[in-house]
């Protein structure tokens, strides 16, 4: 009963402002370390791009982020990040095995780690 | 007649207190949260449950088929395209509640202005001005909204909405939707949105749901919302997709 009202209450409004986080695979994290070749502060998602190699040169990933007015919830600032900076991210990847993802966490240069805002999905 | 007197006795000491509440209406200037109640929340401001969304057959069969695919979709792994995914605004009743983003309220004695943080959406309420025909008002995404105190509730009335745009719980709906909003405080910091949809031509019977708002921290700036980098794109088949970006 109580699932059903939450369930209930959920639906008088949109969880997502732009899209549901359903093409990536929210149970899966991939961590990458490469350096950023892009930084996109942007409505409606901020985004990652980043090289990041491995044993067969240097593959590209562009890593998809909630909104400005999220990300400035758990600390993020348009400056965070720039081209040309090393980074960890731990994302969750496309669903069809493309190489793009969803954040989780990054890891910056000065070392403070950022969430992906308030809430787990894209567009929040 | 004797057992009518309490009540009239409760009459006139109210009477002046309804006067009170009509000229001296609650300030609902400043910036509001989403407050959905749930987990953790508290019960007595949480929104109320919505009362049953009940379509006309004839809107009800591609309404159900549609929903049905939509959830096939999900279930694949894929989203079917929506009017949010291709940064179209969600207009009129759907942009008072938008995931998390706050809404921000402007009142004037002449005018309640509500501008949304989720796409910058904009909608204004003139106040004591009488609502128009339908005839007379252009369908889009936000109508024509005129707005009124009964006692300590805003009540807004709005119309001219134009069919295409996402209804709530993507209801199919007619330009002869009207929508009643009945807005309070609850309490101190904590305001309801009562929202009563009326479309004859769709609905067997009006839909009201309530959606619950909290005050943001009055030191909190409304973020900029502009659509200009939407790389969700949809496909042939309908699916919304990521854009990647190549070196």
């Amino acid at each position: 009963m109580r699932n059903t009202l939450i369930a209930l209450i959920a639906l008088a409004s949109p969880l997502f402002a732009h899209h549901s986080f359903t093409m990536f695979d929210m149970t899966k994290k991939v961590t990458l370390v490469g350096t950023v070749t892009d930084f996109q502060w942007t409505n409606p998602h901020s985004y990652i791009e980043i090289d990041v190699p491995d044993d067969k040169g240097v593959k590209h990933w562009s890593i998809e982020m909630g909104s400005p007015s999220i990300l400035q919830q758990s600390g993020w600032k348009f400056s965070s990040l720039k081209k040309g900076d090393k980074t960890t991210l731990i994302i969750s990847p496309l669903k069809d095995g493309k190489l793009g993802g969803f954040l989780n966490v990054a890891t910056l240069p000065d070392g403070r780690m950022l969430g992906n805002g308030p809430g787990q999905g894209p567009g929040r | 007649m004797k057992s009518m007197i309490p009540g009239a006795c409760l009459i006139a000491l109210l009477a002046p207190l309804a006067v009170h509440a009509q000229n001296n209406p609650p300030d609902l200037t400043g910036v509001w949260g989403v407050y959905r109640g749930g987990r953790g929340g508290d019960p007595k401001v949480a929104p109320p449950p919505a009362t049953p969304l009940l379509l006309k057959p004839e809107y009800k069969k591609p309404y159900d088929e549609h929903q049905k695919l939509v959830a096939e979709a999900n279930a694949r792994g894929e989203q079917l395209a929506t009017q949010g995914a291709q940064c179209i605004p969600y207009g009129m009743p759907t942009m008072m509640s938008v995931a998390i983003y706050p809404v921000e309220f402007i009142q004037t004695p002449k005018q309640i202005t509500i501008i949304t943080e989720a796409f910058s959406e904009v909608r204004r309420v003139y106040m004591g001005e009488p609502q128009k025909g339908f005839d007379d008002v252009a369908p889009g995404y936000y109508g024509r909204s005129v707005g009124k105190w009964d006692g300590d509730t805003l009540v807004v009335d709005t119309i001219g909405l134009k069919p295409s745009i996402a209804g709530y719980r993507n209801m199919p709906h007619s330009e002869k939707m009207h929508i009643t909003e009945r807005i309070r405080l609850v309490a101190p910091d904590y305001l309801h949105d009562q929202i009563t949809i009326d479309d004859p031509v769709v609905l067997e019977k009006p839909v009201t749901y309530t959606l619950g708002y909290k005050r943001m921290p009055k030191d909190y700036e409304m973020v900029e919302f502009v659509c200009d980098n939407n790389r969700e794109y949809v496909d042939k088949s309908g699916v919304v997709r990521l854009q990647l970006k190549d070196k």
